[in-house]
């Protein structure tokens, strides 16, 4: 195995001193001007179709050189990564690998092409409900077991990562890949975290030469989280509603500064341990008593309690969860219970790409008589149709919270 | 596999890709004077190439088109297509070539190409015809791919 990863290293290295100025730019001044991208057009045509016997830009060069002319304004183009890191670039992405499936999934909200996706992590393997297009792509393992002869085997021209999460691990595998094959561009995006969820997308757009599907993206996404925004940011602190958020984990809750923490105050909720210095902490479960929620919300899909999302219509689950939640002792005595406001929601629209959809769940459970008009449903259906092209009805299939 | 899930992937594999605009090009010839006007309207195609074969008998004139997006060699012209939504050609030539014409487009942005004309064609409206889809080097190359799988099939 060694050995062979050798031998790739080897004739990757070979290749990587490719021309890396901007193609079909003939003066060599970095930029590609219309005259210029026409000649190169015209001197293609010519000599494949006329007899020509001028010398063409090959078909890779002539591409590049019209998305270059059409997205990038015929220029390289600069960006910074959510990690901070600032790339050049001078040719389109053309063979992308993902680690990150959740930048997979934004990817896919902006229209890219599935055949520019050469390799994707097991998990996006593993779910042919969600990623029906991507089966059958190579198979890179996760950011914690990569495999570095498939990554490398499949010669991408760019590796997505994580950029907050598992920094160490992604640090590795970029060292691991970048030493087989200097060629490659490392790209690090999350695609989860509302804070920079925005400026990844139109960041994304531009790399992809999606910019007005961006546009129209972030517009959508826009109007459902200015929406939930324009009527909870009008509630006193005092009149918030106070959460008890759990993980699949039984009260291991969310601390100050975590996603979920960020998500119920985003819903205009108040997170009853949204002070505890630990991320995750978990928590006793009389100091839950004793500080008795409003609202309790449940995550389900993952560790012990793997079950809902997209693959699952069974919705008798969540009502296990749900009842056992009211049933834990002494815990009838919290309002929440005692109002029937347990909630049971999937990691799949509140952890990843799809946090808005969660976030609009959670307004809506927390202020119903505010949220009248809001559809959190019909958004999450818009969502599939409109910008994950799923041929997917919500009313069949899926289980994604509880009670609907 | 659960069978609901089998049953899921089924309905899922009908999964809608993002579909890129198809890109066209009409063409529409109209008789003026001791010549032919030609206009070609493009559909979807930001940037790309257009290689017009013009009817022998037919010689070229001019274009509307700037000099520098146009080459003009024998029968055949190449368009290079950078924003342009029309693009009008005149040659001289007998009216009744109108239906002779030929060409293919390729759009460089989403590599799709096809064969200028094979589009719904438009009501030309009176005096004009339009002239029917041609076979372009796309049939061209699938005829060649046949006819070496043929090849390949009985051996040879």
């Amino acid at each position: 195995m060694t050995r062979r990863l050798l031998l790739l290293a080897c004739s990757l290295c070979l290749l990587a001193g490719m021309a890396q100025g901007v193609p079909c730019d003939r003066d060599g001044d970095d930029t590609l001007t219309a005259p210029e991208l026409a000649t190169a057009i015209l001197d293609s045509l010519d000599a494949r179709f006329m007899g020509g016997t001028v010398e063409a830009p090959s078909p890779v060069d002539l591409r590049d050189a019209a998305f270059i002319y059409e997205h990038w304004d015929g220029r390289t183009l600069t960006i910074t990564d959510s990690s901070g890191r600032t790339t050049t670039l001078s040719r389109p992405l053309r063979r992308i690998a993902l680690f990150n499936s959740d930048t997979l999934e934004m990817m896919r909200s902006l229209g890219l092409e599935p055949d520019r996706v050469v390799g994707v992590s097991k998990y996006v393997l593993e779910d042919p409900v969600f990623y029906p297009e991507y089966q059958g792509t190579a198979n890179l393992g996760s950011t914690w077991a990569p495999d570095y002869e498939q990554a490398a085997s499949i010669r991408p021209d760019a590796v997505f990562l994580y950029a907050t999460l598992s920094e160490s691990s992604c640090a590795d595998i970029e060292k691991t890949l970048r030493s087989i094959d200097p060629g490659i561009r490392f790209f690090r995006f999350d695609s989860y975290r509302p804070a920079t969820y925005a400026e990844e997308a139109r960041t994304l757009g531009l790399l992809l030469g999606k910019e007005e599907e961006a546009r129209r993206f972030l517009s959508f996404h826009r109007n459902v989280t200015g929406t939930v925004a324009g009527v909870v940011d009008a509630i006193p602190a005092e009149d918030r509603v106070s959460v008890y958020l759990e993980s699949w984990h039984d009260y291991k809750s969310a601390g100050k500064g975590s996603g979920y923490d960020e998500k119920i105050e985003l819903a205009g909720g108040r997170n009853i341990f949204g002070e505890n210095p630990v991320e995750y902490p978990v928590v006793d479960p009389e100091a839950v008593i004793s500080r008795n929620p409003d609202v309790i919300v449940k995550i389900v899909g993952a560790g012990e309690l793997a079950f809902g999302g997209y693959g699952d219509d069974d919705r008798s689950s969540f009502e296990t969860v749900c009842r056992t939640i009211g049933n834990r002792p002494v815990w009838d005595r919290i309002t929440a219970v005692r109002d029937g406001r347990v909630h049971i929601i999937h990691s799949d629209v509140i952890g990843g790409p799809e946090y808005f959809i969660g976030t609009a769940y959670l307004a809506k459970w927390f202020y119903p008589d505010l949220f009248t008009d809001l559809d959190p449903r019909a958004v999450h259906q818009q969502y599939l149709e409109e910008f994950q092209h799923l041929d997917y009805d919500l009313d069949e299939h899926g289980t994604f919270v509880y009670p609907a | 596999m659960l069978p609901k899930r089998a049953v899921l992937l089924c309905i899922l594999v009908f999964v809608l890709a993002a579909p890129a605009a198809a890109g066209s090009i009409e063409r529409i010839v109209t008789p003026s004077g001791n010549g032919l006007d030609i206009t070609l309207t493009l559909t979807d195609i930001p940037v790309g190439g257009i290689v017009e074969t013009l009817p022998d008998g037919c010689t070229w004139t001019e274009a509307d088109h700037p000099e520098n997006r146009t080459r003009v060699s024998g029968q055949q012209v190449a368009f290079a297509v950078i924003g342009e939504e029309t693009i009008r050609y005149r040659v001289q030539g007998p009216p009744d070539v109108a239906e002779a014409f030929a060409g293919t487009w390729e759009d460089l942005l989403t590599g799709e190409s096809g064969t200028v004309g094979a589009g719904e064609p438009r009501n030309p409206g009176p005096g004009a015809a339009t002239a029917p889809g041609t076979p372009g080097f796309g049939c061209a190359a699938a005829i060649v791919a046949l006819a070496a799988a043929y090849r390949w099939r009985c051996g040879r």
